[in-house]
């Protein structure tokens, strides 16, 4: 048995180079589609780790799919251990037809495995659709001068959520600068609650936290280098951005829990800390898809409808008066691991205005297709969420999902949060981003 | 007497046979299926394994052969797998701290509670209590405890109870001092039924005269315990302490379920580390190192076992 599951891959990736080949030539043709891409059966499989919601507004695109193409298009959710099915799926022989990958860093990882068709195989090359994206959008999904794969989906990542009717009670108004925010979270304090809700134990809540406020401080150029192989972890721009939120607004007092029971809730229940029936902390940072999960079922059903009054977002504010105008936003990738016509159909629809329309309507996402209208999308939050993404001076890729697989920025910004001493643990995870990126 | 018959006992048939058959076919064919399933199962997939850790394995394939690099990284550069320094850290630290703590405490207090419940009379109740979590999965028990170390004092239990006393909430889980304290506490929990029936059942072998003639020659329940019930049960306690100690080795799920490494990687073990770096991170030369290093710490166990079962065998 054994012989066999290492047989198989190997014939998988024959068959996938000789798919190459043929593509290619097609490409070279300039006919559009390539001649050479191997017929499809008539259906496909799409996979990624949404469900609920998001999960609906997605198959939503795959029956607009299905509609106009008549290939079946079936989805497959894997919720936890994401990156370990779709690994051990690829070494069976046996991967889905189409992934939508989260993260940079593994999309970088499966395309120099040679596991990733790249679009121009496909028959659909840079040029040709360039036009239907923000520029910038597309570059995320070049590994090694190569296209593989195109964002379909993005939230912003410069968004604080509360709650405007508890706001008017205290008192207390959203703030626009790091002062403002600093004196917003003292006002609340005194005004007998919690500022501040925490899903620290998700190491990933505290890169969003440091990704906004380094972008803010020091720009989009220092943060591009940042997140490069020549990223230079023991700077001290990285030391002055951790003082700054880990010294002056995140510590012991201004956290719901303090800072250990931070570290010990998850980022769901963290929202639920501010949104739930019964909340117990005023202010929570993270992504625009907050506002789905918290007025979903995991969290409060009933503030679906009060967008707005219950719940709403004031942006990041700028820190120490820099950095108005930039966002940092997060966004899920989709590859193609099969090179087929049927594949091809659904990457090329996937980059239609009527693809970014229908999943808009959903509510769950901001759709990066530049026509996309956005009186579609269903809530004001949204509408405003998008606006912000596209009125930005600057947009950059979320951060952490750029580095190569394995070192823990999260875990760093947990050892931050506990007040620890950071010069040693910064080298030392300067020195394991360096093999990190040796190693892809 | 029993060891040096039976090679004389072979080797007059095999006189009678053609000459040149000095081979025994049927031996052969009867061990063939289990040595092609040793093959296939066992012996391939480590030689495959050792291979793999000195290659980049893209895939879990051989891409690219990068010698000593993998082992050079994991003991020098990889602070998640071993930090020297004081305390030390890393996932084969925790994996040392569990060794010492998890085994000893889940033999001390099984032979403690052994000792205890035999002088009772609903021992059989006792045992059926200590022996429960044996029942359930470990994948639940490490949801269960997740629910009794919840900083919410709603749904935690250990913080509602420490709230009478106006302490805490505290979050065991979610400080790096004390996860992994937390986490073998719940190791001993889970554990110490198997020892308590185990050296139960020992204890019930030494016979009752032996004791007797102890307290007729004067010696208390102290003396006993140490002097007498201990060293005629040292057989059984070697055999569950050597399984728990493969159990230390081979643990994950708990892990996985409760605190996925964390917080940050202060409570990984080796086996976990192995998931990490080949699959998440898909590193399957890197995994497979730490494979290895796991291989490495279980021979000298099995080489043990195996000498004290030969030792067993000579005895009978």
């Amino acid at each position: 048995m054994r012989k066999f599951r290492l047989i198989a891959p190997v014939m998988a990736f024959v068959l996938v180079l000789a798919a190459c080949g043929n593509g290619e030539d097609g490409g070279a043709d300039g006919t559009g589609a390539p001649e050479g891409l191997e017929e499809g059966d008539g259906s496909i499989v799409v996979t990624s780790l949404w469900g609920g919601a998001e999960e609906e507004a997605f198959v939503a695109v795959l029956d607009a799919f299905t509609e106009e193409t008549g290939i079946e298009a079936e989805y497959e959710a894997n919720r936890t251990d994401y990156a370990t099915v779709l690994r051990t799926r690829i070494q069976g022989g046996n991967p889905p037809d189409v992934a939508i990958i989260p993260g940079i860093g593994f999309l970088r990882s499966f395309a120099r495995d040679g596991s990733l068709i790249p679009m121009s195989d496909l028959g659909i090359n840079r040029e040709d659709i360039e036009g239907n994206y923000a520029s910038g959008i597309l570059d995320v999904g070049v590994v090694d001068d190569e296209l593989y794969g195109v964002m379909v989906k993005l939230n912003s990542k410069a968004t604080i959520w509360y709650s405007p009717e508890r706001f008017e009670e205290m008192g207390v108004e959203p703030a626009e600068d790091w002062e403002g925010l600093l004196q917003l979270t003292e006002d609340i304090k005194a005004a007998g609650a919690t500022p501040w809700s925490l899903g620290a134990a998700d190491g990933w809540t505290l890169t969003d936290w440091f990704e906004i406020t380094y972008l803010k401080m020091h720009g989009a150029e220092a943060y591009d280098t940042l997140f490069s192989p020549e990223g230079d972890w023991t700077d001290a721009s990285v030391q002055e951005t951790l003082d700054v939120i880990f010294g002056e607004l995140l510590v012991e007092d201004n956290v719901d829990g303090g800072v250990d029971g931070a570290l010990a809730t998850a980022f769901v229940d963290a929202i639920g800390q501010v949104f739930s029936t019964s909340p117990s902390s005023e202010l929570y940072y993270g992504g625009g898809f907050v506002g789905g999960i918290a007025t979903g079922q995991d969290v409060n059903p009933d503030l679906a409808g009060q967008e707005g009054t219950a719940i709403d977002w004031f942006p990041f504010p700028t820190v120490n008066g820099s950095g108005e105008g930039l966002v940092t936003y997060g966004g899920d990738v989709m590859a193609a691991l099969v090179a087929d016509s049927d594949v091809a159909a659904f990457m090329e629809f996937m980059t239609t205005v009527e693809s970014g329309q229908t999943w808009a309507e959903g509510g769950t996402i901001i759709s990066p297709i530049v026509d996309v209208d956005t009186a579609v999308y269903p809530t004001t939050l949204i509408q405003a969420e998008a606006e912000q993404v596209t009125s930005a001076e600057a947009v950059r890729f979320d951060g952490s999902d750029l580095l190569p697989a394995g070192p823990d920025l999260g875990a760093l910004l947990q050892s931050a949060l506990r007040g620890e001493d950071m010069g040693s643990l910064l080298e030392e995870f300067q020195q394991q981003v360096t093999t990190a990126w040796e190693q892809e | 007497m029993a060891v040096s018959s039976p090679p004389a006992v072979a080797t007059a048939p095999k006189a009678d046979r053609e000459p040149g058959a000095g081979f025994n076919w049927a031996a052969v064919l009867f061990m063939a299926p289990a040595a092609l399933f040793l093959a296939v199962f066992l012996a391939f997939p480590a030689v495959y394994t050792v291979a793999l850790s000195f290659n980049r394995a893209r895939r879990g394939e051989f891409t690219e052969w990068v010698g000593l690099d993998n082992w050079i990284r994991l003991f020098t550069e990889d602070p998640n797998f071993l930090r020297l320094g004081f305390p030390p850290s890393g996932a084969l630290w925790n994996n040392v701290l569990w060794l010492v703590f998890y085994v000893s405490l889940c033999v001390l207090l099984g032979l403690v509670i052994a000792v205890v419940a035999t002088r009772v009379r609903y021992e059989a109740f006792i045992k059926a209590l200590v022996f429960v979590p044996q029942a359930i999965a470990a994948a639940s028990i490490a949801i269960m405890w997740r629910f009794i170390y919840s900083p919410d004092a709603e749904t935690g239990l250990m913080n509602s109870i420490l709230g009478i006393f106006n302490v805490g909430p505290v979050s065991l889980l979610g400080s790096p001092d004390t996860v992994n304290w937390a986490l073998i506490a719940v190791g001993v929990w889970s554990s110490v039924g198997f020892t308590t029936v185990i050296l139960s059942a020992a204890i019930k072998g030494i016979s009752s005269e032996v004791l007797e003639a102890a307290r007729v020659d004067g010696a208390n329940e102290t003396q006993i315990f140490w002097r007498i019930i201990v060293p005629m049960v040292s057989l059984p306690i070697s055999v569950v302490a050597v399984t728990l100690v493969v159990n230390v080795i081979k643990l994950f799920d708990l892990i996985y379920v409760m605190t996925l490494g964390g917080p940050g990687a202060a409570s990984r073990v080796i086996a976990f580390s192995m998931y990490q770096e080949a699959f998440p991170a898909g590193q399957f030369g890197y995994g497979a190192t730490i494979a290895v290093v796991m291989l490495l710490l279980l021979i000298p166990v099995m080489f043990f076992n195996i000498r004290r079962f030969r030792a067993e065998a000579v005895q009978q």
